[in-house]
């Protein structure tokens, strides 16, 4: 029942995902198909993007502030013209259709989660973004426990306009980019009950070794962890047999938590009994491996997951996975597989360098 | 620029008659001599080994065939691709090493492919290659314990020499040849491990609790103490300074006639050690008994005896301890590499060859060749049977060969008597280092067994060393403990500790193991990770700080002193001057 505005998750050709709905949402069908729980959800294309821009004029007053910026400017002079475009975006109305077509699926994602005003995340899902090089990685905006239609809506024009955040245009800028060649998708995703998330590497992130999984989490959301408001559990696991290697508690100062008069997720003080409180057991280490490991097998290269544990998951249920990407690091050498005494020797003793740890 | 200590004011005359030729022996790469114009372009390190000072015998010896032969060819043989092993030079009588750099890259590249064939080689026969070393050395000593000197004809005194200077020069082959590829080894784990995240403060642990020679020696004299208790003998000790008891006890009579027969028994297998390393000029227990009644004398003031097979025990379940920790937080993969490292380490265990070689190389290889020369003293009329000790070499070959013993050559020796009582009397104020000081060191050997490191490097610099009240080195056994520091500068001085005080000296060797049977803590200027008071501080349990570089000048005899073997922290907390005063 996908259009070319919309685009269900679970129904998308995974041939065309990435085109239709982002990398983002492409990746989550992806997953979808791999058979890892994912979020209820459906993407706002690429091609209503595009659409709106062009029926609205928006193109057209989005060129003009361009235009005024000249080949070198100063960074106040993106920033102002990141502020323009963006209330562009803000005080565009959508045409009556699409907002029909966002609301009606709106409504779909209410009957299939069964609950009135679902919360969602709403994403920006652009086709530059989380390419190999990640550059873009983390520079547009999302928003947390979006409720009701018109929130939704409002929601989705503002992912547009992130679009044009002053690090998204200072970017392009630099690299002589146009806007037009990475249109944005956005993503209306079931906002998932969380009472634990995190992150997760199928490579160890600094060591790039690949024989351990390392896992981040902190109590509710995952929004703290990836902005790096909070020191997060590190948690690291044998990946051929899900061993528990390493687990270090941490002092969890700040949680993202669901502010129920504000409508949306936010980052408070964690409560003090639960900040020292270890968030993982070893079931759910194991859910977790589990899922990053068939992820990283689908891909055939190392990725990073963001999962989330429901607060209504029980033991034995899938991990719920939000997002992922390829690793950014590189092993700097494979990891030896057996003790070579004249390997080591080159390395650490004739190498003139320290050996670690000294 | 590195900072550079000036070696010039110890270039000048040497020991009385010393002639250039007489250190005219063959080297590798570099030969030992006194210290001479332009030594100061290289970094020398003062070795905590002889801290006495070395007879013109022992000094040319030593030298010649230990470093400048032994490390020498050992490093061109395995080889070490960025280094040629030491040389030495003399300040006085104290001995100081450098490590000698190869900085060609193509040379260092073709070291590093000898290393490759020549290590799994060794690793792979190390069993048959240390034990059959091992049977030589030992067939070699029983020949000299067979030999009665008093029969060798006069025409055979010079060959004599020769063969028991070869033993001592073919043992410092041996223990080089194989302490490198060891060594090495053992460095492989380490950084294997470190890279892996395993607290590197644990690797020594992972191999500790093997029972030594060293160690079994120390059990029989334990086992001699707690026979004079049983015997009542307790008093008798107390009583009197180690060099009286022999007559003390023989007076007593009665039950200590019969400890003094299982005594002497004890020292006739036991006995033929010396308090020091390779070094000529030092008696044997069995020549001079004070040493043995000293420790014996000492382990009689403990309260409590100490439990041998509990602290082995002990080591062992640590040991294994340590082992379940690391491995259970390593992936699968991790642990096949730690597994055959661990085996390795295990097949060739670097730190229990450390101190299980010293007993039938270090401490005893010098003996024939000293026993030669004190059965020539005796032929040639010298006033003291250890004058030949202060003669060099061919000085030395020349009285064997008839030369006389009179005149000139004998008030030469009563002159080198006075200068070496001259500069024993200057260990403190030696310097630590001279020449062109670095920042650091690549060579294993300084690293782990001297100690040299940038903290110790930086320390020893201190113009205000003899201030410092608070010391950083390396933490080398875990705990903590306060105590008087009683700071020796030779194990000579052993029974001046008491039980539980703080052990301060240079740097200690197999012959101050005794004293970690009863000393409370243990502080040192030199020695890293794998030396010997690391070692045996961890085996023993006494709280450890090495490297410190400046504890025996910062540390005065007296002060109360708290160790901090964990975190390789020594804090003086009160001076023993300020007791006087109050």
């Amino acid at each position: 029942m996908g259009t070319d505005s919309i685009v269900w998750v679970d129904e998308v050709d995974p041939a065309t995902a990435v085109a239709v709905a982002g990398s983002k949402m492409g990746r989550l069908t992806e997953l979808h198909r791999v058979g890892v729980q994912v979020p209820q959800g459906f993407a706002v294309t690429v091609e209503a993007y595009r659409r709106h821009c062009a029926d609205s004029g928006l193109d057209g007053r989005i060129e003009q502030v361009l235009a005024g910026l000249g080949a070198t400017p100063a960074e106040a002079e993106v920033e102002q013209a990141s502020a323009a475009i963006r209330d562009l975006f803000t005080a565009t109305a959508m045409s009556a259709s699409l907002e029909a077509e966002i609301v009606v699926a709106y409504d779909e994602l209410s009957l299939r989660c069964l609950e009135v005003n679902p919360p969602t995340a709403v994403r920006s899902s652009a086709t530059g973004e989380d390419a190999a090089d990640a550059s873009f990685a983390g520079i547009f905006d999302t928003y947390l426990g979006i409720s009701g239609p018109q929130r939704v809506l409002d929601a989705v024009r503002a992912c547009w306009g992130s679009l044009f955040t002053g690090r998204a245009l200072a970017y392009r800028l630099r690299k002589g980019i146009s806007h037009h060649d990475m249109p944005i998708a956005v993503g209306v995703i079931e906002l998932i009950h969380a009472r634990s998330s995190g992150v997760a590497f199928s490579v160890h992130p600094v060591t790039g070794k690949p024989d351990r999984i390392v896992i981040e989490t902190s109590w509710g959301w995952g929004e703290a962890i990836v902005q790096g408001l909070v020191d997060p559990d590190h948690v690291e696991v044998g990946k051929a047999d899900n061993r528990i290697l390493k687990y270090d508690v941490a002092h969890k100062k700040m949680v993202s938590a669901f502010d129920f008069a504000e409508g949306r997720v936010t980052e408070i003080a964690m409560p003090e009994r639960l900040a020292d409180r270890q968030v993982l057991d070893e079931e759910q280490v194991t859910a977790i491996a589990e899922a990053v490991k068939a992820i990283e097998v689908h891909y055939g290269y190392p990725v990073d997951v963001e999962w989330v544990i429901s607060r209504h998951r029980r033991a034995g249920d899938p991990i719920c996975i939000v997002q992922t990407r390829p690793v950014t690091v590189t092993s700097t050498d494979a990891a030896p597989a057996a003790y070579d005494p004249v390997a080591l020797a080159q390395k650490y003793i004739f190498s003139g360098k320290p050996i670690p740890g000294r | 620029m590195p900072n550079v200590v000036p070696v010039e004011p110890y270039t000048g005359e040497w020991y009385p008659g010393y002639r250039p030729e007489f250190f005219d022996f063959p080297y590798v790469v570099d030969a030992p001599s006194p210290f001479k114009a332009g030594d100061e372009n290289a970094f020398w390190f003062l070795d905590f080994h002889w801290s006495r000072g070395l007879t013109p015998l022992a000094a040319t010896l030593w030298s010649a065939d230990g470093y400048c032969h032994g490390t020498q060819s050992a490093s061109e043989s395995l080889p070490l691709p960025p280094g040629r092993g030491v040389t030495c030079r003399f300040a006085g009588t104290h001995l100081y090493g450098s490590p000698i750099p190869e900085d060609d890259p193509r040379e260092i590249g073709a070291r590093a492919q000898r290393l490759g064939t020549n290590l799994p080689h060794f690793l792979q026969n190390y069993d048959t290659i240390w034990s059959a070393g091992r049977d030589e050395l030992e067939a070699t000593w029983d020949h000299f314990q067979g030999l009665d000197v008093t029969q060798t004809k006069a025409e055979e005194f010079p060959a004599l020499l020769r063969q028991a200077r070869r033993y001592h020069k073919r043992a410092m082959e041996i223990h080089f040849a194989v302490m490198y590829p060891m060594l090495v080894n053992f460095l492989g784990f380490y950084g294997s491990c470190a890279e892996m995240g395993i607290d590197t403060s644990q690797v020594g642990k992972f191999l500790q609790g093997e029972d030594t020679k060293i160690m079994e020696l120390d059990r029989e004299l334990y086992g001699l103490a707690i026979k004079a208790r049983q015997a009542g003998l307790s008093q008798v000790f107390a009583d009197h300074e180690p060099g009286q008891l022999r007559q003390a006890l023989s007076a007593h009579g009665g039950s200590a006639s019969q400890w003094l027969t299982d005594f002497d028994d004890w020292l006739q297998v036991w006995g033929y050690r010396t308090d020091a390393t390779c070094d000529v000029g030092v008696p044997s227990w069995i020549e001079d008994n004070s040493n043995a009644f000293g420790n014996i004398k000492t382990f009689l003031l403990r309260d409590t005896d100490h439990d041998f097979d509990a602290a082995s025990r002990n080591a062992l379940a640590e040991r294994d301890a340590a082992i379940d920790a690391a491995r259970s937080g390593l992936t699968r993969e991790e642990q096949a590499v730690f597994d055959g490292g661990l085996a390795a380490n295990r097949a060739a265990n670097f730190p229990w060859w450390q101190d299980d070689h010293n007993y039938y190389i270090d401490l005893k290889v010098m003996l024939p060749l000293r026993h030669a020369c004190q059965e020539l003293a005796g032929r040639v009329g010298a006033d003291d049977r250890n004058d030949m000790l202060y003669l060099f070499w061919p000085e030395l070959l020349g009285v064997a060969g008839g030369k006389p013993y009179t005149g000139e050559l004998k008030s030469l020796v009563a002159d080198r008597r006075q200068y070496f009582d001259h500069w024993h009397g200057m260990r403190a104020e030696m310097p630590k280092v001279l020449g062109s000081i670095p920042e650091s060191v690549e060579d294993p050997v300084l690293i782990e067994i001297f100690g040299i490191n940038p903290g110790s490097l930086k320390a020893v610099q201190n113009p205000d060393a003899a201030e410092q009240t608070t010391l950083a080195g390396v933490a080398a056994a875990k705990g903590q403990a306060i105590g008087v520091a009683r700071v020796l500068q030779s194990s000579d001085e052993l029974h001046r500790v008491a039980p539980g005080e703080i052990l301060v000296c240079e740097s200690t060797s197999p012959n101050w193991t005794p004293a970690f049977g009863k000393i409370g803590g243990a502080v040192c200027d030199g020695g890293g990770m794998l030396s010997h008071a690391a070692i045996v501080g961890r085996e023993y349990g006494v709280p450890t700080v090495t490297a410190v570089g400046i504890a025996t000048l910062a540390i005065k005899d007296g002060d109360t002193v708290e160790v901090d073997g964990t975190a390789g922290r020594v804090t003086i907390l009160k001076r023993a001057a300020d007791l006087v005063v109050e």
